[in-house]
Protein backbone atom coordinates (compact mmCIF):
# COMPACT_ATOMS: atom_id res chain seq x y z
CA UNK A 1 0.00 0.00 0.00
CA UNK A 2 1.24 3.47 -0.82
CA UNK A 3 0.69 6.38 1.51
CA UNK A 4 2.03 8.81 -1.06
CA UNK A 5 0.26 10.15 -4.11
CA UNK A 6 0.28 13.11 -6.49
CA UNK A 7 -1.16 15.28 -3.75
CA UNK A 8 1.65 14.63 -1.30
CA UNK A 9 4.28 15.32 -3.98
CA UNK A 10 2.67 18.63 -4.82
CA UNK A 11 2.67 19.58 -1.16
CA UNK A 12 6.39 18.77 -0.86
CA UNK A 13 7.15 20.65 -4.08
CA UNK A 14 5.51 23.78 -2.64
CA UNK A 15 7.46 23.52 0.62
CA UNK A 16 10.69 23.00 -1.31
CA UNK A 17 9.95 26.06 -3.49
CA UNK A 18 9.40 28.27 -0.42
CA UNK A 19 12.53 26.97 1.32
CA UNK A 20 14.60 27.31 -1.83
CA UNK A 21 13.73 31.02 -2.16
CA UNK A 22 14.57 31.46 1.52
CA UNK A 23 18.03 29.92 1.04
CA UNK A 24 18.57 32.15 -2.01
CA UNK A 25 17.50 35.23 -0.03
CA UNK A 26 14.76 35.95 -2.56
CA UNK A 27 11.68 34.93 -0.60
CA UNK A 28 9.92 38.28 -0.68
CA UNK A 29 10.84 39.18 -4.27
CA UNK A 30 10.02 35.86 -5.87
CA UNK A 31 7.32 34.22 -3.74
CA UNK A 32 4.43 35.55 -5.85
CA UNK A 33 5.79 33.56 -8.79
CA UNK A 34 5.59 30.16 -7.06
CA UNK A 35 2.04 29.27 -8.26
CA UNK A 36 2.87 29.94 -11.92
CA UNK A 37 6.20 28.19 -11.60
CA UNK A 38 4.64 25.03 -10.16
CA UNK A 39 1.59 25.13 -12.45
CA UNK A 40 2.90 26.40 -15.80
CA UNK A 41 0.46 27.46 -18.55
CA UNK A 42 0.77 24.22 -20.53
CA UNK A 43 0.40 21.84 -17.58
CA UNK A 44 -2.40 19.29 -17.32
CA UNK A 45 -4.91 20.74 -14.88
CA UNK A 46 -5.78 18.78 -11.74
CA UNK A 47 -9.10 20.60 -11.50
CA UNK A 48 -11.15 22.81 -13.83
CA UNK A 49 -8.31 25.01 -15.06
CA UNK A 50 -4.72 26.03 -14.34
CA UNK A 51 -5.98 29.22 -12.68
CA UNK A 52 -7.79 27.27 -9.99
CA UNK A 53 -4.77 25.01 -9.52
CA UNK A 54 -2.61 28.10 -9.06
CA UNK A 55 -5.01 29.63 -6.52
CA UNK A 56 -4.82 26.46 -4.46
CA UNK A 57 -1.03 26.46 -4.69
CA UNK A 58 -1.11 30.04 -3.43
CA UNK A 59 -3.10 28.97 -0.39
CA UNK A 60 -0.74 26.05 0.14
CA UNK A 61 2.19 28.51 0.15
CA UNK A 62 0.42 30.58 2.82
CA UNK A 63 0.15 27.44 4.99
CA UNK A 64 3.84 26.68 4.33
CA UNK A 65 4.58 30.13 5.72
CA UNK A 66 2.76 29.02 8.87
CA UNK A 67 -0.61 30.76 8.47
CA UNK A 68 -4.18 29.48 8.44
CA UNK A 69 -6.71 30.19 5.70
CA UNK A 70 -9.75 30.94 7.80
CA UNK A 71 -9.78 34.64 6.93
CA UNK A 72 -10.92 34.36 3.29
CA UNK A 73 -10.94 38.11 2.73
CA UNK A 74 -7.32 38.39 3.82
CA UNK A 75 -6.30 35.44 1.63
CA UNK A 76 -8.11 36.92 -1.39
CA UNK A 77 -6.82 40.45 -0.99
CA UNK A 78 -3.20 39.70 -0.09
CA UNK A 79 -0.25 38.86 -2.25
CA UNK A 80 1.96 36.04 -1.03
CA UNK A 81 4.71 38.58 -0.44
CA UNK A 82 2.43 40.34 2.08
CA UNK A 83 2.65 37.26 4.28
CA UNK A 84 6.45 37.02 4.18
CA UNK A 85 7.29 39.79 6.65
CA UNK A 86 4.56 38.61 9.00
CA UNK A 87 6.05 35.11 8.91
CA UNK A 88 9.57 36.38 9.51
CA UNK A 89 8.49 38.59 12.43
CA UNK A 90 6.23 36.04 14.10
CA UNK A 91 7.09 35.34 17.76
CA UNK A 92 5.62 31.88 18.10
CA UNK A 93 3.84 29.41 15.82
CA UNK A 94 0.05 29.07 15.85
CA UNK A 95 -1.40 26.59 18.37
CA UNK A 96 -4.21 25.57 16.06
CA UNK A 97 -2.01 23.54 13.80
CA UNK A 98 -4.37 22.67 10.94
CA UNK A 99 -6.41 24.62 8.42
CA UNK A 100 -8.62 23.95 5.37
CA UNK A 101 -8.22 25.19 1.81
CA UNK A 102 -11.89 25.75 1.14
CA UNK A 103 -11.31 26.08 -2.62
CA UNK A 104 -9.97 22.52 -2.59
CA UNK A 105 -12.76 21.35 -0.27
CA UNK A 106 -15.37 22.48 -2.77
CA UNK A 107 -14.65 19.52 -5.04
CA UNK A 108 -15.65 17.17 -2.22
CA UNK A 109 -19.16 15.89 -1.50
CA UNK A 110 -21.28 18.59 0.08
CA UNK A 111 -24.23 16.27 0.76
CA UNK A 112 -23.75 12.78 2.21
CA UNK A 113 -26.75 11.15 0.52
CA UNK A 114 -27.01 10.31 -3.14
CA UNK A 115 -29.74 8.62 -5.16
CA UNK A 116 -28.19 5.98 -7.43
CA UNK A 117 -29.47 4.47 -10.67
CA UNK A 118 -30.97 1.65 -8.63
CA UNK A 119 -33.94 3.99 -7.97
CA UNK A 120 -37.08 2.52 -9.62
CA UNK A 121 -38.98 5.79 -9.47
CA UNK A 122 -41.64 3.97 -7.44
CA UNK A 123 -45.17 5.22 -6.86
CA UNK A 124 -44.96 5.37 -3.08
CA UNK A 125 -41.81 7.52 -3.03
CA UNK A 126 -41.16 7.19 0.72
CA UNK A 127 -37.99 9.26 0.31
CA UNK A 128 -39.95 12.31 -0.79
CA UNK A 129 -42.74 11.75 1.72
CA UNK A 130 -40.36 11.44 4.66
CA UNK A 131 -37.81 14.13 3.84
CA UNK A 132 -38.25 16.76 6.57
CA UNK A 133 -36.77 19.52 4.42
CA UNK A 134 -38.53 18.90 1.12
CA UNK A 135 -35.13 18.37 -0.45
CA UNK A 136 -36.09 15.46 -2.72
CA UNK A 137 -37.91 15.63 -6.01
CA UNK A 138 -38.18 13.27 -8.94
CA UNK A 139 -38.16 13.47 -12.72
CA UNK A 140 -39.28 10.78 -15.17
CA UNK A 141 -36.25 8.61 -14.32
CA UNK A 142 -35.54 8.83 -10.59
CA UNK A 143 -35.43 10.87 -7.42
CA UNK A 144 -32.88 13.65 -6.83
CA UNK A 145 -31.60 15.30 -3.66
CA UNK A 146 -31.25 19.08 -3.64
CA UNK A 147 -27.93 19.75 -1.91
CA UNK A 148 -28.93 23.25 -0.84
CA UNK A 149 -31.85 21.92 1.21
CA UNK A 150 -30.56 18.52 2.46
CA UNK A 151 -29.49 18.44 6.11
CA UNK A 152 -27.90 14.95 5.98
CA UNK A 153 -30.44 13.36 8.34
CA UNK A 154 -30.35 10.05 6.45
CA UNK A 155 -34.09 9.32 6.64
CA UNK A 156 -34.33 8.81 2.88
CA UNK A 157 -31.65 6.10 3.02
CA UNK A 158 -33.57 4.29 5.74
CA UNK A 159 -36.90 4.54 3.93
CA UNK A 160 -35.93 3.47 0.39
CA UNK A 161 -37.26 -0.07 -0.24
CA UNK A 162 -34.66 -0.64 -2.97
CA UNK A 163 -31.62 0.57 -0.96
CA UNK A 164 -31.12 2.93 -3.88
CA UNK A 165 -29.81 5.77 -1.73
CA UNK A 166 -26.20 5.56 -0.60
CA UNK A 167 -24.20 7.30 2.09
CA UNK A 168 -21.17 9.07 0.63
CA UNK A 169 -18.67 9.96 3.35
CA UNK A 170 -16.57 13.10 3.55
CA UNK A 171 -13.10 11.50 3.79
CA UNK A 172 -11.68 13.82 6.46
CA UNK A 173 -14.77 13.51 8.65
CA UNK A 174 -14.75 9.76 8.25
CA UNK A 175 -11.04 9.47 9.07
CA UNK A 176 -11.29 11.61 12.22
CA UNK A 177 -11.45 9.18 15.15
CA UNK A 178 -13.04 11.72 17.50
CA UNK A 179 -15.65 13.53 15.39
CA UNK A 180 -13.78 16.83 15.49
CA UNK A 181 -14.42 17.76 11.85
CA UNK A 182 -17.77 18.99 10.58
CA UNK A 183 -19.26 21.57 8.24
CA UNK A 184 -20.28 24.94 9.59
CA UNK A 185 -23.51 26.71 8.61
CA UNK A 186 -22.03 27.90 5.32
CA UNK A 187 -20.84 24.41 4.37
CA UNK A 188 -17.18 25.00 5.19
CA UNK A 189 -15.28 22.26 7.00
CA UNK A 190 -14.10 23.27 10.44
CA UNK A 191 -12.05 21.66 13.18
CA UNK A 192 -13.33 21.73 16.73
CA UNK A 193 -10.08 22.03 18.66
CA UNK A 194 -11.81 21.11 21.91
CA UNK A 195 -12.17 17.63 20.39
CA UNK A 196 -9.16 17.42 18.02
CA UNK A 197 -6.33 15.12 19.08
CA UNK A 198 -3.92 16.29 16.32
CA UNK A 199 -3.48 12.78 14.95
CA UNK A 200 -3.24 14.05 11.38
CA UNK A 201 -5.42 11.33 9.87
CA UNK A 202 -7.52 13.95 8.08
CA UNK A 203 -4.46 15.26 6.22
CA UNK A 204 -3.73 11.93 4.59
CA UNK A 205 -7.43 11.09 4.10
CA UNK A 206 -8.29 14.11 1.96
CA UNK A 207 -7.74 13.23 -1.72
CA UNK A 208 -7.77 16.93 -2.63
CA UNK A 209 -5.10 17.90 -0.13
CA UNK A 210 -7.49 20.41 1.42
CA UNK A 211 -6.32 19.86 5.00
CA UNK A 212 -3.06 21.72 5.46
CA UNK A 213 -0.58 22.02 8.30
CA UNK A 214 0.63 25.40 9.40
CA UNK A 215 4.29 24.74 8.84
CA UNK A 216 7.13 25.92 11.06
CA UNK A 217 9.76 25.74 8.31
CA UNK A 218 10.21 29.52 8.22
CA UNK A 219 11.19 29.53 11.90
CA UNK A 220 13.54 26.60 11.30
CA UNK A 221 15.08 28.23 8.21
CA UNK A 222 15.65 31.43 10.19
CA UNK A 223 17.49 29.47 12.85
CA UNK A 224 19.52 27.44 10.33
CA UNK A 225 20.72 30.49 8.42
CA UNK A 226 21.10 32.76 11.47
CA UNK A 227 24.15 33.18 13.69
CA UNK A 228 22.84 31.00 16.55
CA UNK A 229 23.16 27.24 16.94
CA UNK A 230 20.46 24.74 15.98
CA UNK A 231 19.98 21.15 17.12
CA UNK A 232 18.18 18.45 15.15
CA UNK A 233 16.39 15.95 17.37
CA UNK A 234 15.67 13.08 14.99
CA UNK A 235 12.86 10.68 15.83
CA UNK A 236 13.77 6.98 15.65
CA UNK A 237 11.35 6.43 12.74
CA UNK A 238 13.78 8.36 10.52
CA UNK A 239 15.99 5.29 10.14
CA UNK A 240 13.46 3.80 7.73
CA UNK A 241 12.64 6.92 5.75
CA UNK A 242 15.44 7.66 3.32
CA UNK A 243 17.66 5.66 0.98
CA UNK A 244 20.83 6.68 2.79
CA UNK A 245 22.60 5.67 5.99
CA UNK A 246 22.15 7.36 9.34
CA UNK A 247 25.72 8.67 9.15
CA UNK A 248 24.94 10.26 5.78
CA UNK A 249 21.72 11.67 7.23
CA UNK A 250 23.65 13.19 10.10
CA UNK A 251 26.09 14.70 7.58
CA UNK A 252 23.21 16.00 5.45
CA UNK A 253 21.57 17.67 8.45
CA UNK A 254 24.86 19.42 9.23
CA UNK A 255 25.18 20.64 5.65
CA UNK A 256 21.64 21.94 5.94
CA UNK A 257 22.83 24.12 8.82
CA UNK A 258 22.17 22.07 11.94
CA UNK A 259 25.04 22.29 14.43
CA UNK A 260 24.13 19.25 16.53
CA UNK A 261 22.33 16.04 15.60
CA UNK A 262 20.79 13.99 18.42
CA UNK A 263 19.00 10.63 18.30
CA UNK A 264 15.62 10.84 20.04
CA UNK A 265 15.97 7.08 20.55
CA UNK A 266 18.19 8.05 23.51
CA UNK A 267 15.06 9.53 25.10
CA UNK A 268 13.20 6.34 24.23
CA UNK A 269 15.46 4.40 26.56
CA UNK A 270 14.52 6.74 29.43
CA UNK A 271 10.80 6.48 28.61
CA UNK A 272 10.97 2.67 28.50
CA UNK A 273 12.94 2.49 31.77
CA UNK A 274 10.50 4.83 33.51
CA UNK A 275 7.48 2.92 32.18
CA UNK A 276 8.97 -0.39 33.31
CA UNK A 277 9.60 0.87 36.85
CA UNK A 278 6.17 2.45 37.02
CA UNK A 279 4.62 -0.78 35.73
CA UNK A 280 6.16 -2.75 38.59
CA UNK A 281 4.93 -0.18 41.14
CA UNK A 282 1.43 -0.13 39.68
CA UNK A 283 1.16 -3.91 39.69
CA UNK A 284 2.32 -3.96 43.30
CA UNK A 285 -0.27 -1.36 44.27
CA UNK A 286 -3.05 -3.30 42.58
CA UNK A 287 -3.78 -1.07 39.56
CA UNK A 288 -3.96 -4.15 37.38
CA UNK A 289 -3.08 -2.31 34.20
CA UNK A 290 -1.00 0.49 32.71
CA UNK A 291 -1.27 2.31 29.38
CA UNK A 292 1.80 3.54 27.51
CA UNK A 293 2.29 7.29 27.23
CA UNK A 294 4.54 8.07 24.28
CA UNK A 295 1.94 8.63 21.52
CA UNK A 296 0.71 12.20 22.02
CA UNK A 297 -2.42 11.77 19.84
CA UNK A 298 -3.68 8.88 21.94
CA UNK A 299 -2.82 10.63 25.22
CA UNK A 300 -4.79 13.68 24.03
CA UNK A 301 -7.67 11.37 23.05
CA UNK A 302 -7.70 9.90 26.54
CA UNK A 303 -7.76 13.38 28.12
CA UNK A 304 -10.57 14.60 25.89
CA UNK A 305 -12.64 11.50 25.19
CA UNK A 306 -11.77 8.52 27.40
CA UNK A 307 -11.32 10.09 30.84
CA UNK A 308 -12.03 6.81 32.62
CA UNK A 309 -8.75 5.47 31.26
CA UNK A 310 -6.75 8.55 32.22
CA UNK A 311 -5.55 7.24 35.58
CA UNK A 312 -4.00 4.21 33.86
CA UNK A 313 -1.82 6.22 31.47
CA UNK A 314 1.82 6.06 32.48
CA UNK A 315 3.36 9.24 33.89
CA UNK A 316 6.51 8.67 31.87
CA UNK A 317 7.25 11.57 29.57
CA UNK A 318 7.68 11.12 25.83
CA UNK A 319 11.13 10.37 24.38
CA UNK A 320 11.06 13.83 22.76
CA UNK A 321 10.47 15.49 26.09
CA UNK A 322 13.34 13.68 27.84
CA UNK A 323 15.88 14.18 25.10
CA UNK A 324 14.91 17.82 24.55
CA UNK A 325 15.55 18.53 28.24
CA UNK A 326 18.96 16.82 28.11
CA UNK A 327 19.88 18.63 24.89
CA UNK A 328 18.88 21.99 26.39
CA UNK A 329 21.20 21.32 29.31
CA UNK A 330 24.13 20.33 27.05
CA UNK A 331 23.65 23.02 24.43
CA UNK A 332 21.70 25.77 26.25
CA UNK A 333 22.12 28.34 23.48
CA UNK A 334 20.83 26.13 20.67
CA UNK A 335 17.33 26.08 19.16
CA UNK A 336 15.82 22.58 19.45
CA UNK A 337 14.07 21.29 16.33
CA UNK A 338 12.28 17.94 16.55
CA UNK A 339 12.10 16.09 13.22
CA UNK A 340 9.54 13.32 13.10
CA UNK A 341 6.66 11.57 11.33
CA UNK A 342 4.03 13.06 13.62
CA UNK A 343 1.58 15.94 13.55
CA UNK A 344 0.57 15.55 17.21
CA UNK A 345 4.21 16.18 18.11
CA UNK A 346 3.81 19.66 16.63
CA UNK A 347 1.18 20.33 19.24
CA UNK A 348 3.14 18.62 22.01
CA UNK A 349 6.20 20.68 21.05
CA UNK A 350 4.29 23.94 21.45
CA UNK A 351 3.59 23.01 25.09
CA UNK A 352 7.16 21.92 25.83
CA UNK A 353 9.61 24.69 26.69
CA UNK A 354 12.57 22.59 25.59
CA UNK A 355 11.20 21.97 22.09
CA UNK A 356 11.29 25.09 19.97
CA UNK A 357 10.00 23.81 16.63
CA UNK A 358 8.70 20.62 15.09
CA UNK A 359 8.94 19.62 11.43
CA UNK A 360 8.00 16.40 9.63
CA UNK A 361 10.12 14.08 7.48
CA UNK A 362 8.24 15.52 4.48
CA UNK A 363 9.37 19.00 5.43
CA UNK A 364 12.92 17.77 6.02
CA UNK A 365 12.86 16.22 2.54
CA UNK A 366 11.71 19.57 1.13
CA UNK A 367 14.58 21.35 2.93
CA UNK A 368 17.11 18.90 1.43
CA UNK A 369 15.69 19.55 -2.06
CA UNK A 370 15.71 23.31 -1.50
CA UNK A 371 19.36 23.25 -0.48
CA UNK A 372 20.17 21.08 -3.50
CA UNK A 373 21.60 18.34 -1.30
CA UNK A 374 21.95 14.77 -2.45
CA UNK A 375 22.32 13.29 1.02
CA UNK A 376 23.96 10.06 -0.20
CA UNK A 377 26.95 12.11 -1.24
CA UNK A 378 27.16 14.16 1.98
CA UNK A 379 30.16 13.63 4.25
CA UNK A 380 29.29 11.06 6.89
CA UNK A 381 29.12 12.23 10.49
CA UNK A 382 28.24 10.81 13.90
CA UNK A 383 25.40 11.69 16.23
CA UNK A 384 26.03 13.94 19.20
CA UNK A 385 25.39 12.80 22.78
CA UNK A 386 25.97 9.10 22.09
CA UNK A 387 23.96 6.24 20.73
CA UNK A 388 20.70 4.52 21.64
CA UNK A 389 19.91 0.85 22.22
CA UNK A 390 18.31 -1.49 19.67
CA UNK A 391 15.06 -1.46 21.66
CA UNK A 392 15.06 2.31 21.57
CA UNK A 393 15.48 2.37 17.84
CA UNK A 394 12.71 -0.19 17.38
CA UNK A 395 10.18 1.91 19.32
CA UNK A 396 8.37 3.45 16.34
CA UNK A 397 6.95 0.17 15.06
CA UNK A 398 3.68 -1.18 16.44
CA UNK A 399 4.66 -3.49 19.29
CA UNK A 400 8.01 -1.72 19.77
CA UNK A 401 7.11 0.12 22.96
CA UNK A 402 5.75 -2.97 24.69
CA UNK A 403 8.81 -4.93 23.53
CA UNK A 404 11.18 -2.37 25.06
CA UNK A 405 9.33 -2.41 28.41
CA UNK A 406 9.15 -6.21 28.35
CA UNK A 407 12.89 -6.45 27.71
CA UNK A 408 13.60 -4.37 30.81
CA UNK A 409 11.31 -6.56 32.94
CA UNK A 410 13.02 -9.62 31.54
CA UNK A 411 16.39 -8.24 32.64
CA UNK A 412 14.95 -7.88 36.13
CA UNK A 413 13.77 -11.50 35.99
CA UNK A 414 10.10 -10.51 35.94
CA UNK A 415 9.17 -11.35 32.35
CA UNK A 416 6.17 -13.47 33.40
CA UNK A 417 4.45 -10.55 35.11
CA UNK A 418 3.77 -8.64 31.92
CA UNK A 419 1.08 -9.37 29.29
CA UNK A 420 1.05 -6.72 26.58
CA UNK A 421 -2.11 -5.86 24.64
CA UNK A 422 -2.17 -3.55 21.64
CA UNK A 423 -4.30 -0.89 20.04
CA UNK A 424 -2.55 -0.61 16.69
CA UNK A 425 -4.14 2.38 14.95
CA UNK A 426 -6.63 4.64 16.69
CA UNK A 427 -10.13 4.77 15.24
CA UNK A 428 -13.67 5.62 16.31
CA UNK A 429 -13.98 2.33 18.23
CA UNK A 430 -10.76 2.80 20.19
CA UNK A 431 -12.35 5.35 22.54
CA UNK A 432 -15.00 2.91 23.74
CA UNK A 433 -12.40 0.15 23.88
CA UNK A 434 -10.24 2.22 26.27
CA UNK A 435 -13.27 3.02 28.41
CA UNK A 436 -14.09 -0.70 28.59
CA UNK A 437 -10.48 -1.54 29.51
CA UNK A 438 -10.80 1.02 32.32
CA UNK A 439 -13.58 -1.05 33.89
CA UNK A 440 -11.09 -3.88 34.35
CA UNK A 441 -11.98 -5.88 31.25
CA UNK A 442 -8.63 -5.58 29.56
CA UNK A 443 -6.89 -8.29 27.53
CA UNK A 444 -3.50 -7.48 29.06
CA UNK A 445 -1.82 -5.45 31.78
CA UNK A 446 0.35 -3.26 29.57
CA UNK A 447 -1.75 -1.49 26.96
CA UNK A 448 0.36 -0.15 24.11
CA UNK A 449 -1.53 2.37 22.03
CA UNK A 450 -0.30 3.90 18.79
CA UNK A 451 -2.54 6.30 16.93
CA UNK A 452 -1.08 5.38 13.54
CA UNK A 453 -1.69 1.85 12.30
CA UNK A 454 1.71 0.16 12.03
CA UNK A 455 3.28 2.66 14.41
CA UNK A 456 5.12 5.95 13.94
CA UNK A 457 6.76 4.70 10.74
CA UNK A 458 3.28 5.05 9.19
CA UNK A 459 2.72 8.57 10.56
CA UNK A 460 1.13 11.39 8.58
CA UNK A 461 4.48 13.12 7.97
CA UNK A 462 6.45 10.23 6.46
CA UNK A 463 8.04 10.01 3.00
CA UNK A 464 8.73 6.27 2.68
CA UNK A 465 6.03 3.69 2.16
CA UNK A 466 5.50 1.47 5.23
CA UNK A 467 7.00 -1.70 3.72
CA UNK A 468 10.24 0.03 2.75
CA UNK A 469 10.33 1.88 6.09
CA UNK A 470 9.85 -1.28 8.16
CA UNK A 471 12.61 -3.16 6.28
CA UNK A 472 15.03 -0.25 6.38
CA UNK A 473 14.44 0.39 10.07
CA UNK A 474 14.98 -3.29 10.86
CA UNK A 475 18.24 -3.19 8.90
CA UNK A 476 19.42 -0.24 11.02
CA UNK A 477 18.31 -1.82 14.30
CA UNK A 478 20.02 -5.12 13.41
CA UNK A 479 23.21 -3.36 12.31
CA UNK A 480 23.65 -2.18 15.92
CA UNK A 481 25.57 0.77 14.58
CA UNK A 482 27.84 2.12 17.33
CA UNK A 483 26.53 -0.15 20.04
CA UNK B 1 17.78 -11.29 -25.65
CA UNK B 2 19.34 -8.27 -24.04
CA UNK B 3 17.32 -7.09 -21.05
CA UNK B 4 15.90 -3.58 -20.85
CA UNK B 5 17.68 -1.71 -18.09
CA UNK B 6 15.52 0.42 -15.79
CA UNK B 7 17.50 2.81 -13.62
CA UNK B 8 15.56 4.50 -10.83
CA UNK B 9 17.21 7.62 -9.46
CA UNK B 10 17.34 7.57 -5.65
CA UNK B 11 18.91 10.99 -5.29
CA UNK B 12 17.22 12.94 -2.51
CA UNK B 13 15.01 15.14 -4.73
CA UNK B 14 13.74 12.21 -6.80
CA UNK B 15 13.20 10.05 -3.75
CA UNK B 16 11.16 12.64 -1.85
CA UNK B 17 9.05 13.60 -4.86
CA UNK B 18 7.93 10.09 -5.79
CA UNK B 19 11.02 7.94 -6.28
CA UNK B 20 10.38 6.22 -2.94
CA UNK B 21 7.35 4.48 -4.43
CA UNK B 22 9.06 3.64 -7.72
CA UNK B 23 11.37 1.32 -5.80
CA UNK B 24 8.36 -0.99 -5.46
CA UNK B 25 8.02 -1.21 -9.25
CA UNK B 26 8.68 -4.93 -9.43
CA UNK B 27 5.53 -5.73 -7.42
CA UNK B 28 3.42 -4.23 -10.20
CA UNK B 29 4.93 -6.04 -13.18
CA UNK B 30 3.72 -9.16 -14.93
CA UNK B 31 6.08 -12.15 -15.00
CA UNK B 32 6.54 -11.59 -18.72
CA UNK B 33 7.68 -8.02 -18.12
CA UNK B 34 9.91 -9.01 -15.22
CA UNK B 35 11.68 -11.51 -17.46
CA UNK B 36 12.78 -8.90 -19.94
CA UNK B 37 13.91 -6.11 -17.66
CA UNK B 38 16.51 -5.42 -15.04
CA UNK B 39 15.76 -2.86 -12.30
CA UNK B 40 18.51 -0.97 -10.52
CA UNK B 41 18.48 1.90 -8.08
CA UNK B 42 21.06 4.56 -8.76
CA UNK B 43 22.75 7.39 -6.94
CA UNK B 44 21.65 10.85 -8.12
CA UNK B 45 21.64 10.90 -11.93
CA UNK B 46 22.03 14.69 -11.85
CA UNK B 47 18.91 15.29 -13.94
CA UNK B 48 17.27 17.59 -11.38
CA UNK B 49 20.14 20.04 -11.56
CA UNK B 50 19.80 20.36 -15.33
CA UNK B 51 15.99 20.38 -15.31
CA UNK B 52 13.93 22.95 -17.17
CA UNK B 53 10.53 24.19 -15.99
CA UNK B 54 8.40 21.41 -17.42
CA UNK B 55 10.66 18.55 -16.43
CA UNK B 56 10.34 17.39 -12.85
CA UNK B 57 11.62 14.63 -10.58
CA UNK B 58 11.43 11.72 -10.13
CA UNK B 59 13.65 10.63 -13.03
CA UNK B 60 13.97 7.14 -14.39
CA UNK B 61 16.18 5.94 -17.22
CA UNK B 62 14.91 3.17 -19.47
CA UNK B 63 18.07 2.06 -21.22
CA UNK B 64 19.32 5.49 -22.31
CA UNK B 65 16.01 7.27 -22.50
CA UNK B 66 15.09 9.61 -19.62
CA UNK B 67 11.56 9.71 -18.23
CA UNK B 68 10.68 12.65 -16.00
CA UNK B 69 7.76 12.92 -13.50
CA UNK B 70 7.97 9.14 -13.54
CA UNK B 71 5.19 7.00 -12.10
CA UNK B 72 4.81 3.24 -12.00
CA UNK B 73 1.96 3.54 -14.54
CA UNK B 74 4.12 5.63 -16.86
CA UNK B 75 6.94 3.07 -16.76
CA UNK B 76 4.55 0.17 -17.39
CA UNK B 77 2.96 2.00 -20.32
CA UNK B 78 6.42 2.56 -21.76
CA UNK B 79 7.40 -1.07 -21.32
CA UNK B 80 4.16 -2.29 -22.92
CA UNK B 81 4.98 -0.38 -26.08
CA UNK B 82 8.37 -2.01 -26.47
Amino acid sequence: MFVDNRMTYLKREVMAAVASLFFDNKLKEEINRIPTKIIPRNSVSHRCCVEKDREIIKQRVIASLGFGLEDEKLVDESLLSDFVDKALDRDSPDKQILSFIDEACKACVRVNYYVTEVCRNCVAKPCITNCPKGAISSDEKRAHIDGSKCVNCGLCLKMCPYHAIVFVPVPCEEACPVGAISKNASGKEEIDYSKCIHCGKCIRACPFGAVVEKSQIIEVLKSLTGSGKTTALVAPAIAGQFPFSMKQLSGGLRELGFDYVVEVALGVDITAQTEAEEFIERMASGDGMMGTSCCPAYVEAVKKHAQKFEKYVSHAKTPMSYIAAITREKFPQAVNVFIGPCIAKRHEGLDDDNVDYVITFEELGALFIAKGLDVSSCTESDFDLGYATCEGRNFPVSGGVAAAVTKILEEKGRRTEITPAYINGFNKKSISLLNIYATGKSPGNLIEVMSCEGGCICGPGVVANPKFAANKLKEFVDSKEHL
Amino acid sequence: MKKTRITICTGTACYVLGGANLLELEDFLSDEMKSRIEITGSACLGMCKAASNDSKPPYVKIDDEVIHSATIQKIIAYLSER
